[in-house]
């Protein structure tokens, strides 16, 4: 249970597999309160008494199945089966008994499926057992109506209106989070893959500092190796006492340095747990961009940089940046002169040696990814006057 | 100790967070005023329908045209936009909440009483924390009451007894369930908020590191002279081109001048600009501002990058320690060479002492990035880490 809540407290860093498991662990916890519910409650039912002691004992069983399926991690199925287990206890109560309670299960089965945040899912699920409640009603609604109540008429109208209304403003905020949700995503990916890109020109640049001044990079040197396959085995030794094999890993890791990966995990004649380990290693060799080297960057940002935030921090927009026609120009024209003159491009031997040429700054400019940059009318001033941008800056 | 996982986030984002918030936050409350406002409709017909009187049917309907004006004038004022909204925010959770009950209170029925679950909707879609709060305590607490204090109103016609203990049940099992659902997708929401703020000032900072390298590596730094003479020369070729008079020099001088005078200097020398207007033409110096050369890098790297919908939702984007499937060996031997790295001299990063590491790997989310029991080990071992580095790198 302490681990549980650990989870939920720590939701926020789980995977999205991770985080519909723990999902299907807390729903679980509910339909087997409701499960368990159903025992007392079976003397208010209308069913059969062997319909009574069967149709619960289903429902444990569907409750061990979702949670075998958790145990193997196929969590989506685990997540269908709890839907189920929700639905068919909703039909279960409220077919059987015409108490107040059981109308209460329709919202139940609504929050669970939304709980689960998959729209297709509650678009299909949540939709039918919305439809079902509102078929419920049309047909026992006398059954749930109050003491208090005008009439059946107004009554099964102000609980459709309720149901249906519930229904649409949570498939409005599905669509809603759903859609920050993506846009967010979206731009934190693109971010991702340009932030890549400078880390990536920082690792070039710190190799040629070392071959300029005969410098070995750390991956071969031997202190280094022994120092990381010291500490590993160190920490395997909390796991197995066997040292070997992690020695062994530790030896391929620092051997996969200066081998062409992709070849040795394409090569089908190499073991399949060799190509296993390649796959896995390749995420943190030294000698590339990989999310090792990413992390380890911007482990190093946490030291730099420590200016006030301001509104213009974030902004590369010449248009936003400046209000003034006189210095849009005037950025518009340093921006051509630095991509004209300072390197920002690979040469075809791999080192970041290469300046655009006006053509190729040109094709950037009228881009539609630089409207990020530069607005419409940006790029029809410097097309008017691109024989002036290329002779003069 | 206790763990604070904030305690080395860079100190910008709270605040870009805020921006990026505010915008979804203005479209949110004119959803949920929407929302309130068909509400409102649907009521006003079955009051109609029912003869309620003139008086109920006034007092219901003040209540919402209260709340829109009060909504209508936090949305209107500019002034700090941000507060405002979230004031707006609580106050419409109350408000609707006061409504339902008073619903409830007037007419007593369990149908009426459903429509506290309908306003919980509603508030969900603001998708804020202390939102949430208030509408989980609101629904719980109003809802326990009147099924304790007002039973008469579950009694349905066909059957008298009616169940409060259940319903009471129930309702507990309904607002745990989706206070977990509203408490889980929140924290995943303000997650997003701050790994998207996170990235953006990181692309900042790894810029910087990428000129400080590059100025390590080449041993020189951008000829700033060379750009203020060409930037000199194209304008003046540019003024004639279109027939004016050289508008751009004065301006280009004040780059100039911007490396070594102050800021009053500047304006006592250029008398026809403002303090803004200076500040404004100071993104664009070069001698000692790095705006410019961002903007330049950035716009150089981010021509033709596609992001796929499965990349969107791929796992595989967050950097880490710990991938879901990796092999145990794999997740020590890179989490170790990490650190190895972070004890190590680098050009743009000096060898840290073991308790900075140790600190900022428990007080950071790289604690996160790590697999739980190695981690775990790290911390409750990390003299004997400390003393293997020392020995193997002793004299290095």
């Amino acid at each position: 249970m302490k681990t549980m809540i650990n989870r939920i407290r720590n939701s926020e860093f789980l995977t999205f597999n991770e985080v519909l498991r723990l999902k299907v662990a807390i729903v679980t916890i509910f339909l087997f309160i409701f499960v368990t519910l159903s025992i007392p409650l079976s003397s208010n039912n209308t069913f059969a008494s062997d319909v009574d002691i069967f149709i619960p004992i289903g429902f444990a069983l569907l409750l061990i199945l979702t949670m075998f399926l958790t145990l193997i991690n196929l969590n989506r199925w685990a997540m269908h089966f709890s839907i189920y287990t929700i639905l068919g206890i909703t039909i279960f109560y409220v077919g059987g008994s015409n108490y107040f309670y059981g109308y209460i299960l329709f919202f139940v089965s609504l929050t669970v499926i939304i709980f689960y945040q998959d729209i297709i899912t509650y678009l299909i699920f949540g939709g039918g057992i919305t439809v079902y409640g509102i078929y419920y009603i049309i047909e026992n609604g006398e059954a749930i109506v109050g003491v208090n109540s005008t009439g059946v008429e107004f009554s099964s109208l102000t609980y459709q209106a309720i149901l249906i209304g519930f229904y649409v403003v949570f498939l409005i905020q599905f669509i809603v989070s759903d859609n920050i949700y993506e846009k967010m995503n979206n731009e934190w990916v693109r971010m991702n893959k340009v932030l890549e890109k400078y880390q990536s020109f920082s690792l070039q640049y710190l190799k040629e500092h070392l071959e300029d001044n005969e410098i070995d990079p750390l991956y071969k040197n031997i202190k280094f190796q022994q120092l990381v396959s010291e500490l590993s085995v160190f920490i395997n030794e909390f796991f197995e006492e066997d040292a070997d094999k992690i020695v062994e890993v530790v030896e391929f890791y620092f051997f996969l340095h200066d081998q062409e990966v992709n070849q040795i995990i394409i090569d089908k004649e190499l073991p399949l747990v060799t190509r296993k380990y390649a796959v896995e290693l390749q995420k943190y060799l030294i000698n590339s961009r990989s999310e090792l080297v990413s992390i380890l960057f911007d482990f190093a940002t946490l030291f730099k940089s420590d200016k006030q935030f301001q509104d213009t921090r974030y902004e590369y927009s010449l248009e936003k940046l400046f209000n003034n026609k006189i210095d849009k120009l005037l950025s518009l024209a340093i921006l051509y002169k630095y991509l004209k003159t300072e390197v920002t491009q690979y040469d075809r031997w791999g080192k970041v040696a290469r300046v655009l040429t006006h053509e190729e700054i040109t094709e950037l400019l009228v881009s539609k990814e630089f409207r990020e940059f530069i607005s419409f009318e940006q790029v029809n001033f410097y097309l008017d006057n691109k024989e002036l941008f290329e002779m003069h800056l | 100790m206790k763990q604070n996982t904030n305690k080395y986030q860079y100190p910008q984002l709270e605040k870009y967070k805020e921006s990026l918030e505010l915008a979804h936050l203005k479209s949110k409350t004119l959803i949920v005023n929407t929302i309130v406002f068909i509400f409102a409709g649907v009521i006003l017909y079955f009051l109609i329908e029912l003869d309620t009187g003139i008086s109920v049917i006034l007092s219901t309907m003040t209540m919402f045209i209260v709340l829109f004006i009060i909504n209508f004038a936090f949305y209107s004022y500019d002034e700090d936009l941000y507060n405002n909204l979230k004031i707006a925010m609580y106050i419409n959770t109350l408000g609707v909440y006061s409504i339902a009950i008073t619903l409830i209170l007037r007419f007593q029925t369990p149908s009426i009483f459903t429509s506290l679950f309908l306003v919980y909707a509603i508030i969900s879609i603001y998708q804020d924390f202390k939102a949430m709060m208030i509408s989980n305590f609101a629904l719980f607490f109003t809802g326990s009451i009147l099924i304790i204090r007002y039973p008469d109103i579950f009694k349905l016609i066909g059957n008298e007894d009616s169940q409060t203990f259940f319903i009471l049940v129930f309702l507990i099992a309904f607002v745990l369930l989706l206070s977990l659902s509203s408490y889980i997708l929140i924290k995943r929401k303000t997650f997003f908020y701050n790994q998207l703020a996170k990235i953006k000032e990181s692309e900042v900072r790894n810029m910087e590191l990428l000129l400080e390298i590059q100025k390590i590596n080449t041993n020189k730094d951008l000829d700033s002279e060379e750009y203020y003479s060409s930037l000199i020369k194209f304008s003046k070729e540019l003024s004639k081109k279109i027939g004016i008079s050289n508008i751009f020099d004065r301006k280009i001088n004040i780059l100039r001048d911007s490396s070594v005078l102050t800021m009053q200097e500047i304006l006592e020398k250029y008398p026809e600009y403002n303090n803004e207007e200076i500040l404004d033409l100071m993104n664009m110096e070069l001698e000692i501002n790095n705006k410019m050369r961002k903007i330049g890098i950035k716009s150089s790297q981010s021509y033709g990058i596609k992001v796929t919908r499965k990349e969107i939702f791929s796992e595989s984007q967050f950097k880490s320690f710990n991938h879901q499937g990796d092999n145990k060996y794999v997740m020590i031997i890179a989490f170790v060479t990490f650190y190895c790295l972070l004890k190590i001299d680098k050009p743009y990063l000096k060898e840290l002492d073991e308790e900075k590491i140790k600190d900022i790997l428990y007080n950071s989310e790289y604690f996160h990035r790590i697999d739980r029991d190695i981690i775990n080990i790290y911390l409750e071992n990390n003299e004997v880490f400390d003393a293997i580095v020392k020995d193997h790198l002793e004299g290095k």
